[in-house]
């Protein structure tokens, strides 16, 4: 058994409000009774009593009340184990059902020829038939697909072959909605001698299972990626994400909720791609052949990427390209959360907690933004209006600029 | 000058019981209470409504009184029981052979032992030790003595009982050998006055000695300490005890949220001895161990301590091996006529023990009314209606505990609160999930007279964070009602956390320090309840 | 990149008051915070010294400092550094619009939420009193449904408070919020962050509030670190306020815990949150590293210098266990009473100092950690803030106090 999965109790909960302070939810709507109330103090009562507390679904699992915590309390979790035993009796929507299991469209629609064309010509569609609103998902958000999967795009691919090898977990959004992220990657490694490996089998992470109350769904797909990474982790080959919500589901979140062998020692060799990057720095081992970019960015910090304490990397890489600056945005949450800001109902509270960034990034001035998460990156662009690209791309750029 | 037939001195369960069954048989009666009701053991113990597994192999007779009891309470007082069900398991470190006696002893009293696997077991309370070997399912449960006490009043005062609570007894009346009445002194005010009455029935417990003192008469109780932990939250759904001879630290008691480990027994000369020790503690959490291993990771909330009233009329029987079953005592042999004591006994029997009491008082009485406590619920359930009304005021999780805690009729007048004010539908207490309503409910009753009276009623501020911040939101509503007692609002701060204060003292590490720096930051640091204030303030 | 001039751990005031000094002083800084710290349920004033040892008010701060015992935190870091690291913060707050105010030769007597008033030393502007001590009358501002103010209190006890004897009227704004959680000063401080919220407060009071007069109220005059609100509100009123202390959520403590972020950030110090730092990495006394355990793995941070400000027991800092005290990350010697019943006094409230809050590190006139000899422990670690040993804050109100005054004095230190 992990160390840490004893630990989803309440007891270290002083009641101190700090999270409420900082929960961005519960700055954007009264309709959310806030994380200290519906995490450690319900907790307490749902051990003995069975009752429904419509608020449960307001919490974002964005994390910052585990950020703001004194005490070290996994709030976030303690809700969504929370909403989970709510569905064990009751079924999710049609629209959580659509929205937790993203990868299942995803996949769907990769299988069709000119599969993405269609699906975003039948959002259209939908969008002007009022279908999407009409099930509860926000027509206001665009939910593209790529044409063609970073999976398939990747099989094509050449790389030069390394002694060194990384696997590489896409997730679901890189994969079929933004596959260019993960072909950056690939370039980033193979520049810095590295190849790249990525399995075919992994499935979804689970955390849009998660948000959704599909915990045993979810516990399925960890199962699965977790034997895989194994494989791999046993040989000493690290895995690497891209997305910090895939991140922080693989090491911290499955460690938190399942019991699964190998799991601790998986979350040992589990990096994201920047701190992967500024570790090789820190080794002397980073090919630092940098063109310039003379371009002005602001950065996003995701949320997931901020709760997993090892401070920003994308920063410290991205402070090394020439001629390229690059300012922290540091306004907090963007909302979206996962597919939370997709949801009809809470798609205003996803634009009003977003509100600060999305003024700041306006008021910068910049035309794009950086940032490591894929939602994160669809929500600035939807609510601030620039580009918003990952850390990846820029780097692959810098080291194009250089050839 | 009040006047009464009977007198019952002590609002514990027993003395209330007794109130109960006089005014259900039509006697005159009203009971007198040194603190606030359930003030004393009813509150300070770990909650069992026991099957008898616990004294079968030692005290049968106890053992099935405990058994015919528990059947009776989960009907009469189902708002005060958690039908939860108890294991018996044994431990590695626990005798083999005691088992085979115990079996046999729980079923020649009738008590139901069900033998489960090791393996299910932990599939049902996963928090006990993977060392444990053998486990039986026992119809043990969990009783709220707080609420058990409140409703047996309620129901009382149906019948026109009367409750003076704060009231100590300094005099025994009497005449040529009979009694007379009471003299009392109001605790909070001081002021003596008399009761006149024919009967005086000393239900006091722990106290018993004492009173019987008033009247020149010994009655021989020991009161015998014993210190309990209550932890955060449930860390077992079941009751769950050592499969051994009775002793120290082998029960652990699930109540709604919380849990409680007990206990300890150590023979005292002062019945009001319920501060605990630090050390009574660890040792509590060492033996728990056995049970349950990750004890020491559990948060406690607070030790607390209370006193058996052994009886024996052996004056040397002390501790557990005093009997547990109880004796009515006739004083009328001890030349007072119209005096009578009840004394030793446990929670498990309180109603047993009354009907005996009030059986003896209607003889002389010649009251021929048959008892009925055993038939008619404390408490009228909740309907239905009024439940699914209520539920649109209290918050989630808050309902049924304020149903079971307040019968129908205080239930109702709690949502009439809330509906003429909705801010009212507030949380005062976030860990307990207490109103604002219920809060006030409580604070108006006639027998609150500072905010821990009004927890006892409650549970508010019984939950993590002990009063750190229902205290003050307490006071602050209460005083805006109208409903301070008159008293100024320093000294109900005071008051309130300095009653947690001493159920923390002892367990001062871990995050019940945290919490306590929290608290003292809020009321010392931040509202400065305690400092002198400068003339120089302006 | 990991390697720095100085690494604080901990983000509370003192951290971050550590790191805006040497930050100043051109230090490479890097902030390993776990949590909030506790600014945002505390209220945000710098007490420096309400009261001496046996509780008698002391008249003034700076004069108090003499009655402080030997093994204070006050003697070690010397008037000169207090009356610095004063002055340092005072101009950092101007530096980030939100002044406070205050001197260490005064002491300011607030009202609290209890309606008692308590000594402090510096405070933001919201909370400046001399307006209300010169008006023969004020209000008590309430609002409708809030569950953490209560204006009767607050008036019927403040009215016995010396010098603050005059009449009270209490006047209650509804907020009118949608329906939803209860509603804490939190949500009053959201509602009139925004402009609707005060616009419909100012048109709620125009016709009863006196121009010219004071107002108390609690401290809901938006979340930020900013004197926007209130200016706004006292010029559309005419009026003063005056913000209370209240029960936690602290908003003006988040106002403290915001402006000391955005200042250190702007410094140049890296903020890594949710670190959670588990051991130093030590040779000869000498501390190289200190290692960051998350779930996943172990991190390294290196640095010259390392200022723990860690916090005591609540923050997590010192560890209580029974009839001992543990400095989990260097394990540093902690002087505790082995008999549990000695930690603390029967009562929770009385006129001495509670023995277990004075529990913690013991230092040198360079915050550097010392045994039970003097004996410089470790040469390039600084103790800060909550885990110093020799004081209870609570009682003497020393809080803040001591926290910016060590937090400097160890940042100058470096």
């Amino acid at each position: 058994m992990s160390k840490h999965h004893n630990d989803i109790n309440p007891d270290s909960c002083t009641a101190c409000t700090s999270c409420i302070s900082h929960c961005p939810v519960t700055a954007a709507t009264r309709k959310f009774r806030g994380p200290k109330m519906m995490g450690p103090a319900l907790e307490r009562m749902r051990l003995s009593q069975d009752d429904v507390e419509p608020s449960l679904e307001y919490c974002s699992n964005c994390k910052n009340c585990d950020m703001a915590c004194p005490s070290g309390v996994p709030i976030s979790t303690l809700n969504m184990k929370a909403r989970a035993q709510y569905f064990k009796t009751r079924k999710q929507s049609m629209r959580d059902e659509m929205l937790g299991h993203g990868e299942k469209m995803g996949k769907l629609i990769s299988a069709l020829p000119a599969g993405a064309f269609f699906a975003n010509l039948g959002m259209q569609v939908g969008k002007a038939f009022g279908i999407m609103n009409a099930i509860g998902i926000s027509d206001k958000l665009p939910l593209t697909y790529a044409g063609t999967s970073f999976i398939k795009q990747f099989k094509e691919l050449k790389q030069t072959s390394y002694p060194d090898k990384v696997v590489f977990y896409p997730g679901c959004f890189i994969n079929y909605q933004d596959p260019q992220v993960g072909m950056d990657f690939v370039a980033v490694m193979q520049a810095n001698k590295y190849e790249v490996i990525v399995e075919e089998d992994f499935v979804c992470c689970g955390s849009p299972l998660l948000v959704t109350g599909y915990l045993e769904e979810c516990e399925q797909n960890a199962k699965k990626n977790t034997a895989i990474m194994k494989k791999w982790t046993d040989k000493g080959i690290p895995v690497i994400t891209c997305c910090t919500s895939c991140g922080l589901m693989l090491k911290q979140e499955y460690q938190e909720l399942f019991e699964i062998d190998g799991l601790a020692e998986n979350a040992k060799m589990l990096y994201d791609a920047t701190e992967f990057l500024v570790n090789l720095d820190e080794k002397g081992r980073l090919n630092k052949e940098f063109g310039a970019i003379e371009h002005r960015y602001m950065y996003h910090a995701p949320c997931h990427l901020r709760v997993q304490g090892y401070g920003l990397p994308a920063l410290d890489l991205l402070e090394m390209i020439p001629g390229l600056t690059i300012e922290n945005a540091d306004a907090g949450c963007c909302g979206i959360s996962g597919n939370y800001g997709f949801k009809a109902d809470k798609y205003d509270i996803a634009m009003t907690v977003g509100a600060k960034l999305f003024e700041t990034i306006k008021e910068s001035g910049v035309d794009t933004a950086v940032c490591d998460c894929g939602t994160c990156r669809l929500q600035i662009t939807h609510g601030a209006g620039v580009k918003a690209v990952h850390p990846m791309s820029l780097l692959r750029q810098a080291y194009e600029a250089k050839k | 000058m009040q006047k009464a037939t009977v007198v019952v001195i002590g609002g514990g369960a027993t003395g209330v019981g007794i109130l109960r069954d006089l005014c259900m048989r039509g006697i005159d009666a009203v009971l007198v209470e040194q603190q606030d009701l359930a003030y004393g053991t009813s509150s300070r113990y770990h909650g069992l409504l026991h099957s008898g597994g616990r004294y079968a192999v030692k005290d049968a007779e106890a053992g099935k009184e405990c058994i015919e009891e528990n059947t009776i309470l989960r009907k009469i007082g189902r708002h005060c029981v958690e039908q939860t069900e108890g294991f018996f398991v044994r431990t590695p470190l626990d005798p083999e052979d005691f088992e085979g006696k115990w079996l046999e002893a729980c079923k020649n009293v009738g008590i139901p032992t069900i033998p489960i696997s090791v393996e299910e077991a932990r599939r049902l309370e996963p928090n006990l030790s993977p060392k444990i070997q053998a486990v039986y399912r026992v119809p043990d449960a969990a009783i709220d003595g707080f609420r058990m006490v409140w409703q047996n009043v309620a129901s009382a005062r149906k019948y026109g009982g009367r409750v003076m609570t704060y009231t100590t007894v300094v005099g025994i009346e009497q005449t040529n050998g009979e009694v007379t009445g009471i003299t009392v002194r109001n605790t909070l005010s001081g002021v003596v006055t008399k009761i006149a009455c024919e009967f005086v029935v000393s239900a006091a417990g722990s106290w018993a000695g004492e009173i019987a003192h008033l009247a020149g008469i010994d009655v021989n109780v020991q009161p015998d300490r014993g210190t309990l932990v209550a932890f955060n939250h449930r860390i077992t759904s079941r009751i769950v005890n050592r499969l051994r001879p009775a002793s120290d630290g082998d029960i652990f008691v699930p109540h709604g949220s919380i849990t409680i480990l007990g206990t300890t027994s150590a023979s005292v000369k002062n019945p009001d001895d319920n501060v605990p020790t630090a050390k009574e503690v660890v040792e509590l959490l060492k033996i728990g161990e056995a049970l349950f291993e990750d004890i020491h990771s559990y948060r406690m909330l607070r030790a607390f301590a209370g006193t058996r009233p052994l009886y024996s009329a052996d004056p040397n029987a002390k501790g557990r091996g005093a009997s547990r079953g109880f004796v009515t005592l006739d004083h009328a042999h001890d030349g007072l006529k119209g005096f009578i004591s009840v004394v030793g006994g446990k929670f498990t029997t309180y109603r047993l023990m009354a009907e005996k009491v009030t059986d003896l008082v209607c003889q002389y009485l010649n009251n021929k009314t048959a008892c009925r406590t055993a038939e008619e619920p404390l408490v009228e359930d909740a309907s239905p209606a009024l439940i699914s009304k209520a539920k649109q005021y209290f918050p989630a999780y808050g309902t049924e505990l304020a149903a079971s805690r307040l019968g129908s009729e205080g239930l109702e007048k709690v949502v009439k609160r809330m509906q003429d004010n909705p801010e009212k539908c507030q949380l005062l207490c976030e860990c307990e999930n207490v109103t604002m309503a219920e809060v006030e409910e409580a604070a108006a009753d006639e027998t609150s007279h500072m905010l821990s009276d009004v927890r006892r009623k409650t549970r508010m501020g019984m939950g993590t964070c002990q009063g750190a911040f229902c205290t003050f939101r307490s006071v602050g509503a209460v005083d805006a009602a109208g409903l301070a007692w008159g008293k100024d609002t320093q000294g109900l701060f005071k008051e309130f956390l300095q009653a947690r204060w001493k159920g923390i003292r002892p367990i001062l590490w871990g995050n019940v320090m945290r919490e306590t720096q929290l608290t003292r930051g809020i009321y010392e640091g931040t509202l400065n309840i305690n400092g002198a204030i400068s003339d120089e303030g302006k | 990149m990991k390697e720095n001039d100085v690494i604080v751990i901990g983000g509370g005031f003192s951290g971050l008051m550590a790191a805006a000094v040497a930050a100043k002083r051109g230090k490479k800084v890097t902030v390993l915070s776990l949590g909030a710290g506790t600014l945002s349920i505390a209220s945000g004033n710098v007490d420096v010294l309400g009261y001496d040892k046996n509780g008698k008010p002391v008249a003034n701060p700076k004069a108090g400092l003499s009655s402080v015992a030997a093994d204070h935190p006050y003697n070690k870091i010397g008037q000169k550094s207090l009356e610095e690291a004063v002055q340092f913060f005072l101009e950092l707050t101007k530096e980030e619009g939100y002044a406070y105010k205050g001197s260490l030769d005064q002491q300011q007597w607030i009202p609290t939420a209890a309606g008692t008033l308590k000594p402090t030393c510096l405070v933001p502007m919201t909370m400046d009193t001399s307006a209300l001590k010169n008006a023969s009358k004020a209000y008590i501002i309430g609002f409708e449904s809030l569950k953490d103010f209560y204006p009767h209190l607050v008036a019927k006890n403040l009215r016995n408070m010396p010098g603050y004897d005059q009449e009270y009227e209490m006047l209650m704004v509804d907020p009118k919020l949608p329906a939803g959680r209860d509603v804490t000063n939190l949500d009053i401080a959201r509602w009139l962050d925004s402009a609707e919220g005060r616009k419909a407060f100012v048109a709620q009071l125009r016709a009863t509030i006196k121009p010219g007069s004071v107002a108390v109220i609690a401290p809901v005059l938006g979340t930020a670190p900013s004197h926007a609100v209130r200016d706004e509100l006292e010029q559309a009123l005419n009026c003063k306020f005056v913000e209370s202390v209240v029960v936690p959520p602290g908003i003006t403590g988040h106002r403290l815990r915001i402006m000391m972020l955005n200042h250190v950030k702007k410094l140049g110090v890296k903020v890594v949150e949710h670190a959670v730092v588990t051991r130093g990495i030590v040779e000869n006394g000498q501390c190289t590293a200190v290692v960051t355990e998350a779930i996943d793995r172990e991190r390294t941070y290196q640095a010259k210098s390392f200022i723990l400000a860690s916090g005591g027991f609540y923050g997590g800092g010192l560890v209580a266990e029974p009839g001992q005290a543990i400095e989990p990350v260097f394990n540093l010697p902690i002087a505790a009473p082995t008999t549990q019943e000695d930690w603390s006094n029967f009562q929770m409230f009385s006129n001495e100092a509670q023995p277990f809050e004075k529990i913690g590190i013991a230092v040198d006139e360079t915050m550097r950690p010392v045994d039970a000899d003097g004996k410089v422990l470790l040469n390039n670690v600084f103790i800060a803030g909550r885990n110093l040993c020799g004081y209870d804050f609570c009682f003497e109100k020393s809080g803040n106090g001591v926290a910016m005054a060590s937090g400097y004095k160890a940042a100058m230190s470096v």
